[in-house]
């Protein structure tokens, strides 16, 4: 390499590497801290076998949209991993639960008429059971007393006694509607659509076209816990376009609205699709014939097999005349934090559904101190690791190591301006692992002058001159160092498309340290080395490269 | 100092090539022992391999294990896992998987005794299926990996490179696992991020050591037997590995050692561990096992035969002769440097100057 190229090639690339580094620190562009950094939580689910990608990013975009509804939460992460894992991260949540509750609850989403309510938490299906069945025996009861009174058999008057003091288990097929089997808790719920638990007469598996036992279970103003049967669904979570937390006066929007209480509430805006607002209306034109006070006058939102909520027609509404206009008010009531539970009910209505059941494969959340300590402890050891390195670089190759040194400090502001961009314009965070990627890239990038400083000296060794032989060793390491680094590359690439959770962190370090160490290398590398040779430290001395090569000491030439 | 110094100055001849059996059978030790514990005591497979729950809290005080196990036991969770992390400053608690309340409890408990802040701790639930989730994924990533690698350094190298870089990689993999189960260390997903490292180092490692033997046969493929050149070969590049392994392990043993006595990097130890043992296995195998395995392998090619032949009958004894390789006997050769059996590589006689 002439001189002045040299000259410019290095400059360049200082002036550049450095600059970045500066640049994206005066800008307040750092990396963005993994949350096993900074403390956060994080959960990874799990699709069925088999789930569409489509139908994945779906799910994707409706976690997306909760998230971003729960609030206060800076830059979730939601992605896809590997075929069929989402994997959700939300850096400085604290609030665990609410949180879990916002990512993982799927189900389909339904508004059902309110058939009957019981209110002790019991399914109104076991209570009809129950009921029959006590009838039954009354019925027998009276038959038996009967035919006892006319020929005076004395046996028969036990049948009631053992029917009293050991009542049967309930059998609740005898109230069951014929299309409504008994769950086999032995096979999967999935196959059996619509089917009650035989023990506690509650739906398990939900079919929008058929009756369900469902139970509310948050306690409802009184106290009481409320057991619903309810009919096949009137609408579906889709036929809602969309659903507003927000505050309701009375009189102020127009005068629709199914309401609990009071006026000036906390509510919920509901706004109907074309067709939805059509059965909406309805649906509760229906409802509304039912006298004010009637259970029969509510519907209930079901999500999951939980009801939701399950408001009654408001009073103003008139029988025979449905809420029309494609829109609704769903008052929330004498809540404890009204808003919240506005807020969280339209959340819920807005993003109900998610199209596919996602299950829960691993939990993880990371206290902020945990994650400092973390941030910490990589840091000492990326300082610990480099000045090792730096050490015995200088030491073995002397005016060489210097350049080592001096690339390495290339490498770093490369690799971390690199994620700190990445942070910026694709929301890539440094992760635990990532940090670990790069120290251990200390070593690998170290490598590659140590291959051309080896070539160095073995062609001094051969006799040529200090200025050809690095020539030389440059093209022939050059060659070694691509094709080993592709080799890396490769893995790298590989690793980050294949792999899930903290491999990933991983492997994008090792990738970026890998293209940044082929960079550094022509750019950097070549020409310092280039102009070392051209210095007094390129032939004089025992600090010099051909001193390092051990031949002016002993057998000069 | 005179063999460091020459050492410095690469002025090397070791016989690689021709002390062949004495590495071949060390791994083939290697290999036995590591098989044998893996089978006997099996791999610890940590909390995301068998699923479970893991809450992890600073302990200020320095409560001892026993009395976080028996606030545990009085909350009904006797057969928690509970060991320090991080010199002492961390506990760290293992149970089956929990669910949030059963979590939150179990943190209150530890906190409870420890003094800590419950805001501080932190936790990790796994369920059963996760692991082995991570652990195809990562295998899958393995076989893709190998096969794309392989048919990259047979395109840009040799395919009998590619093989003899593989059966050095399955060597380093072996003596990995073997070391984990032989010493019990915990497999975490980090061990299997470092040993998917490990799978990129040493192939990386073998390109290097190989790519010098193709230059080498370039140069003087027609003058010396293939033994030979991959001995030449070796001596020339053994203080670059050697280098390498150096300037690699720095780094990764100042994670071992920050991770072993800091809070909050037990991560970092996990990943260290297994780098530690794989590179350091990974240079041994491209220069003791890839090389000669190479070596036997081309020896049976027509051209080396041919080579050989021809050097025979010459009678021109070559560099790191083949009688080294078929008359003396193992014993005479033990320890005895290349040099003195007048195996040192000339410098080549006309130089062939490239531009």
């Amino acid at each position: 390499m002439r001189r002045r190229a040299a000259w410019t090639t290095l400059a360049t690339t200082l002036v550049v590497a450095w600059g970045l580094l500066i640049g994206t620190q005066l800008a307040g562009v750092t990396p963005k801290l993994g949350l096993d950094l900074q403390g956060g939580f994080s959960v990874l689910l799990e699709a069925p076998e088999g789930t569409d990608r489509d139908v994945l990013d779906t799910a994707v975009e409706i976690i997306r949209s909760r998230i971003e509804a729960l609030g206060g939460v800076q830059e979730p992460e939601i992605s896809l991993a590997g075929e069929r894992n989402i994997e959700v991260q939300l850096p400085g949540v604290t609030d665990q639960e609410r949180a879990r509750k916002a990512v993982g609850t799927t189900g389909q989403l339904t508004f059902r008429p309110v058939y009957s309510v019981s209110i002790y938490g019991v399914s109104p299906l076991y209570l009809e059971a129950a009921a029959y069945q006590q009838a039954e025996v009354e019925a027998e009861t009276a038959d038996d007393l009967g035919e006892t009174t006319t020929t005076e058999e004395t046996t028969t008057t036990e049948a009631p006694t053992t029917t009293t003091l050991e009542p049967e288990p309930i059998d609740l097929t005898t109230v069951l509607p014929e299309e409504i089997p008994l769950c086999d808790l032995a096979e999967p719920l999935e196959g059996q659509p619509g089917c009650v638990d035989p023990e506690t007469g509650f739906t398990l598996s939900d079919d929008p076209e058929k009756d369900a036992w469902y139970l509310d279970p948050e306690p409802n103003s009184l106290g009481q816990l409320e057991a619903f049967h309810l009919g096949p669904a009137l609408l579906l979570g889709t036929d809602l376009s969309d659903a507003q937390a927000g505050f309701y006066t009375r009189g102020g929007s127009g005068g629709l609205g199914v309401s609990s209480t009071g006026t000036g509430e906390w509510a919920v805006f509901l706004y109907f699709s074309g067709e939805g607002s059509n059965k909406f209306e309805s649906a509760t034109k229906e409802l509304s014939y039912f006298a004010v006070g009637d259970s029969r006058r509510r519907f209930a939102i079901v999500l999951d097999g939980e009801v939701v909520t399950a408001p009654s027609i408001s009073s103003e509404i008139p029988a025979g005349e449905g809420i029309s206009g494609g829109s609704a008010v769903i008052t929330v009531g004498s809540a404890d934090k009204p808003q919240q539970e506005a807020d969280d009910l339209a959340v819920v209505l807005r993003y109900g559904s998610l199209p596919v059941a996602l299950e829960e494969q691993s939990v993880l959340s990371v206290s902020a101190t945990l994650g400092s300590d973390s941030l910490r402890a990589g840091l000492i050891a990326g300082a610990g690791g480099l000045a090792l390195v730096a050490l015995a670089m200088i030491l073995y190759y002397r005016a060489l190591g210097v350049v080592n040194v001096l690339g390495l400090t290339v490498f770093g502001s490369i690799v971390l301006s690199v994620y700190a961009l990445l942070g910026e314009t694709q929301g890539v965070s440094l992760t635990l692992a990532g940090v670990a990627g790069v120290i251990v890239s200390i070593g690998i990038t170290s490598d590659s002058y140590i291959v051309y400083f080896e070539r160095i000296k073995e062609d001094i060794h051969r006799g040529r001159s200090v200025r050809l032989a690095i020539d030389h060793a440059f093209k022939r390491s050059f060659r070694t160092i691509i094709t080993a680094d592709t080799v890396s590359f490769f893995g790298a690439v590989l690793l980050y498309i294949l792999a899930i959770g903290s491999v990933k962190g991983f492997a994008l370090a090792l990738g970026i340290a890998t293209v940044t160490d082929v960079v550094v290398f022509y750019s950097f590398t070549r020409p310092a080395v280039a102009l070392v040779a051209r210095s007094r430290f390129g032939e004089g001395g025992p600090l010099s490269i051909k001193g390092a090569s051990g031949i002016s000491l002993e057998t000069a030439q | 100092m005179k063999f460091f110094s020459r050492l410095y100055r690469g002025d090397i001849h070791w016989d690689f090539v021709g002390n062949r059996r004495r590495w071949f059978t060390a791994s083939a030790v290697l290999l036995l022992t590591s098989v044998l514990a893996l089978s006997i005591r099996g791999l610890n497979l940590g909390v995301d391999f068998v699923g479970g729950t893991l809450v992890e809290l600073p302990n200020p005080e320095g409560i001892s294990v026993s009395e976080v196990r028996d606030a545990l036991a009085d909350i009904g969770f006797e057969g928690a896992r509970v060991q320090t992390t991080g010199g002492g400053e961390g506990i760290r608690v293992q149970t089956e998987e929990l669910d949030a309340d059963q979590e939150a409890l179990v943190v209150e408990a530890v906190a409870a005794v420890t003094g800590a802040d419950p805001d501080d701790a932190s936790a990790q639930s796994v369920g059963p299926t996760f692991g082995s989730q991570i652990a195809a994924s990562a295998l899958r990533a393995l076989i893709v990996f190998l096969v794309v690698v392989a048919g990259f350094i047979s395109i840009r190298l040799e395919w009998k490179m590619a093989m003899a870089g593989l059966a050095a990689l399955g060597h380093d993999l072996v003596l990995t696992a073997g070391i984990y189960a032989l010493v019990g260390f915990e497999v975490t997903p980090a061990t299997i991020i470092a040993i998917l490292t490990i799978l990129g180092y040493s192939l990386y490692d073998t390109v290097v050591v190989f790519d010098k033997v193709v230059e080498n046969v370039e140069e003087r493929g027609d003058r010396h037997t293939a033994s030979a050149i991959v001995n030449m070969s070796m001596n020339q590049v053994f203080m670059r590995s050697v280098n390498t392994s150096l300037t690699s392990l720095l780094p990764i043993g100042s994670l071992l050692f920050v991770g072993s006595f800091l809070l909050g990097a037990a991560t970092l130890r996990e990943f260290a561990l297994a780098l530690f043992i794989g590179v350091a296995t990974g240079t041994y195998s491209s220069i003791f096992l890839a090389a000669p395995l190479l070596a036997l392998w081309k020896e049976r090619e027509e051209h080396w035969q041919r080579v050989r032949r021809r050097m025979q009958r010459k009678g021109t004894e070559d560099e790191f002769a083949a009688r080294i390789l078929d008359v003396v006997p193992e014993a005479e050769q033990e320890g005895l440097p290349a040099v003195l059996t007048g195996a040192a590589p000339r410098p080549p006689k006309k130089r062939r100057r490239r531009r």
